[in-house]
């Protein structure tokens, strides 16, 4: 038998990284929080609660919290309303291709970020594919805007995002048994009306863990907003970035990280809680 | 009533489109002509691809972002394999509670984690190092491997290692002779993803990345950030094609879907 | 016209046939097994009936109007599925209810329909439980009032008793049965279960590699099975290669039998068709006989088998348990009436 009494040895090496390079980290991170910054800008060590009172009560901190739920539920929401449908896809087809299409959905999670922001760009820069399109069929005659703003940055995130909720999705479709819709046909329902009252109902718990999933990336996604926002966009996470290294003010820096993740914790407890409401 | 149905798969075919079309976009830029994004271009050469190939900051944060990969990804399968067995077959208190310890840098934002690298690195003078940006990848790898590896080495059948060690071996041949063997295509998977997830690795990096020592994807946000032209679409290429190897090697051995699925 | 009448039904399957021309009439309120082991087609054939697959060739009638082309949601059969298929986000009676919703029934008349199919099926008072707070029995029930409340034309069920225990197998066969004769539907029933098709229906179809071998009454798939695959699927049956003797004789063991002489043919006769005699008991009339020696007894329950071997072979004979049995290693004789003997070609490999 392998499961020999010295097994658990194994676990060392790993527990002990993860204790110095993971583990202790953050708690210097929740240390930072509570130290001050002195009126020349440089730390001070402290055990106070001025740093966080001071950055909670910051009207820009309100804005970014509002900025970043707003951003991360429409890029979520427009990200569901995609992967869903291509989940479902992949999940009933019995196309001998299923594997290769199921590899080239989720492929942006493979292609570094940079490259696909890069990608978008030039679909939605000034010169890119859209507005080019757009002028040569005469259908506007100034470039649109969609880049370096909100819109820009929704796009991008929501492809980001996708595949990870289709993979979300598709690990929740095991309720989902096809002789579920075949009863439902067989007792009068159309294939509209199936969709509906079967597949739909019982793909809601998948459907919670992958929007909950899809938020929490995209409230804590940097590269998206830093480079398709183009300095316009401000978010939690581009501030956190920005006050770490541009501004080297760490208390304000670990505040913000702190409170960005409490709430990211609270929305996949509520994403959670739902999920498993559903499922019952 | 089998298959997918038209309705279904015409929209999924649409949200393909939408899927490819950022990757498609960058190849075809890759060959552009143009001192600029324009799209379509107006012309194709490879002349980004010559810029590529002298621009010394980009290939300086190539060799080292393929050098910092491949140090990671060892030292990744060393740490994390031989937990993930202990996982995978031990059976011992506080198990439960272990596998979620490992699991939690996964579930963590990096932005975090990032951040937290960069307030321990910077009083021990480990930013913008090498030893530095190697630890810090492997917040990430390290938990990865032990994820994918302890499904891998859970999903072996009991049996075959019973039947090993009713013919006389002992528990560590058995693990040497069967366990491992049997676990081979999984673990040179494990690496290659290892290897693509440190490569790829941005917002870690960002954080305590710095002049000295800059990776390639840095270097990209850095090129990008400041200037707008095709010679980024014609480095992506080359990394997309790096990335598509792998990614078929990977799907060859385990399946993509199920590798990096939870 | 019959009521029901599948003609020249075919499905295939890329290169492989898993239906190939199937007919079949069935009567108002008349019950049809299809009987069959796995992979034989006789699923695939429920299946098209209910309009879930599309055959690539054939017919379905009706009441006289053709059904071929009719999507499942129009087609109104009760389908019973072999997992039950309920609906796990809906209770017991939304269940039952499904049906009835998709036809605009009015909501009062639901409810008294629901409570009928309950109280039918033996599950009132259960309206508000979800299907798996229910036992696999209460299930199946559950299935069964489902399909049945929307007065189907056809009841279908496809391996429905295979997922319960042997105890309670028996139990609903009795009761499907029972409701089935009472309401006088029309029933096919997919089965690789020869008892659940021998007691639950009227006639059966045996099917064999996606045809139907035979069809005829319980009585006539037993006793006189048209095909050597339905006299080894359907009961037991000694199989004994036939040589000639030297007077070009039919022979079993190097002795003749009373059959006609086959090349490359075997004799069926079914175990407990078989007496087992003294060998020095003379043959009766109308018997045949083989002489050989028991090997061994087996008892197990309502009967023991006897295990007799001879010249190139052996064969079992059912005895009733309340007999003696013989001793092992005795020289006896097996008999059987003649007109018990079947002949069928063996199969070209």
């Amino acid at each position: 038998m392998t499961a020999s009494r010295r097994l658990p040895l194994l676990l060392v090496p790993a527990t002990l990284f993860l204790f110095v390079v993971y583990v202790w980290p953050s708690l210097g991170l929740f240390r930072n929080a509570f130290n001050e910054v002195g009126p020349t800008g440089a730390m001070v060590e402290a055990w106070s609660l001025e740093t966080w009172r001071a950055t909670l009560h910051d009207s820009f901190t309100i804005e970014l919290t509002l900025n970043s739920l707003w951003l991360s539920s429409m890029a979520t929401l427009i990200a569901l309303c995609m992967a869903y449908p291509v989940s479902l896809f992949l999940f009933r087809t019995d196309s001998r291709f299923r594997g290769l299409l199921a590899v080239v959905a989720i492929m942006p999670m493979l292609v570094s970020g940079v490259v696909r922001v890069f990608g978008w760009l030039a679909i939605l820069g000034d010169r890119g594919l859209v507005n080019t399109t757009l002028q040569s069929l005469g259908l506007i005659t100034a470039p649109l805007r969609l880049v370096f703003n909100w819109t820009g940055v929704t796009i991008g995130l929501a492809e980001s995002i996708m595949p990870y909720m289709i993979l979300a999705l598709l690990a929740g479709f095991g309720r989902l048994d096809r002789t579920l819709e075949e009863a439902a046909r067989s007792l009068g329902a159309s294939p509209w009306r199936t969709f509906w009252r079967v597949t739909l109902p019982l793909s809601l718990p998948a459907i919670a863990l992958a929007a909950g999933l899809g938020f929490v990336l995209s409230m804590s996604a940097y590269i998206t907003p830093k480079l398709l926002g183009g300095g316009r966009v401000f978010v939690l996470a581009t501030e956190i970035f920005e006050q770490a290294t541009t501004n080297t003010n760490w208390p304000v820096a670990s505040v913000l990280a702190i409170y960005t993740l409490l709430l990211l914790l609270a929305l996949l407890a509520l994403s959670n809680l739902l999920a498993r409401r559903l499922q019952r | 009533m089998t298959g997918a149905g038209r309705v279904l798969s015409g929209f999924a075919a649409l949200v393909y489109a939408l899927i490819l079309a950022p990757i498609v976009v960058v190849v075809m830029l890759a060959f552009s002509a143009d001192n600029f994004i324009l799209f379509p271009p107006s012309g194709y050469s490879l002349r980004w691809f010559n810029q590529l190939a002298s621009n010394g900051p980009l290939l300086t944060a190539l060799w080292l972002s393929v050098r910092i990969a491949a140090v990671v990804t060892l030292l990744s399968l060393a740490i994390g394999v031989p937990a993930a067995l202990a996982l995978a077959k031990g059976r011992f208190a506080g198990k439960e509670a272990l596998s979620g310890f490992f699991l939690a840098p996964l579930l963590l934002p990096t932005l975090i984690t990032g951040l937290a690298l960069l307030l321990f690195f910077s009083p021990l003078k480990l930013t913008a190092t090498l030893p530095g940006l190697v630890l810090g990848h492997m917040t990430v790898t390290v938990p990865f491997v032990i994820r994918m590896m302890t499904t891998a080495l859970a999903n072996l059948p009991d049996d075959i290692e019973a039947a090993a060690a009713t013919l006389g071996a002992s528990p560590w041949r058995v693990v040497r002779r069967v366990t491992l063997p049997l676990a081979t295509p999984g673990l040179i998977a494990c690496a290659c993803l290892s290897f693509l997830l440190s490569f790829d690795e941005t917002v870690i990096s960002l954080f305590i990345a710095g002049p000295r020592a800059s990776t390639l994807p840095v270097e990209m946000v850095r090129y990008v950030e400041g200037r707008t032209d095709p010679l980024i679409a014609a480095l992506s290429v080359v990394l997309i094609v790096a990335t598509l190897v792998v990614v078929l090697v990977v799907e060859r051995l385990v399946g993509v879907a199920r590798a990096v699925g939870k | 016209m019959s009521y029901l009448e599948l003609s020249g039904l075919q499905k295939r399957y890329g290169n492989s046939v898993a239906v190939d021309d199937v007919s079949l009439a069935v009567e108002q309120g008349e019950s049809v097994a299809l009987l069959g082991p796995s992979g034989c087609g006789k699923t695939t054939t429920l299946r098209m009936l209910a309009g879930l697959i599309e055959p690539n060739r054939g017919t379905m009638t009706l009441d006289g109007s053709e059904i071929t082309q009719l999507p499942a949601h129009k087609r109104n059969m009760g389908y019973v599925f072999q997992s039950y298929a309920l609906f796990p986000h809906l209770s017991v009676a939304r269940n039952i209810a499904f049906g009835l919703e998709e036809r605009g029934v009015g909501r009062a008349e639901i409810a008294k329909r629901v409570e009928e199919a309950l109280a039918l099926v033996r599950l009132a008072g259960m309206e508000q439980r979800r299907p798996k707070e229910l036992s696999g029995g209460q299930q199946q029930r559950v299935a069964l009032a489902r399909a049945l409340v929307i007065q189907p034309s056809v009841l279908l069920l496809d391996e429905s008793l295979s997922n319960l225990d042997a105890k309670l197998r028996d139990a609903m066969r009795h009761e499907i049965r029972s409701i089935q004769r009472s309401l006088g539907i029309t029933t096919l029933l997919v089965t690789h279960d020869q008892v659940e098709a021998l007691t639950m229906c009227d006639r059966i179809a045996v099917m064999h590699r996606g045809r139907i071998a035979q069809i005829g009454s319980a009585e006539d798939i037993y006793e006189r099975p048209a095909t050597r695959f339905v006299a080894e699927f359907v009961g037991r049956a000694n199989v004994l290669p036939i040589q000639r003797d030297a007077q070009g004789r039919a022979a079993v063991w190097g002795q003749a039998v009373p059959v006609e002489a086959a090349a490359n043919a075997d004799l069926f006769v079914r175990p407990q068709r078989m007496r087992i005699v003294p060998a020095s008991e003379p043959t009766g009339d109308g018997m045949a006989r083989l002489t050989g020696r028991v090997l061994r007894s087996v008892f197990v329950g309502d009967h023991v088998e006897v295990l007799v071997e001879g010249a190139g072979g052996q064969l079992t004979v059912e005895m009733p348990s309340g007999m003696a049995a013989p001793t092992e290693g005795g020289e006896v004789a097996v008999v059987w009436p003649r007109a018990e003997s079947r002949v069928f070609a063996r199969e070209a490999p």
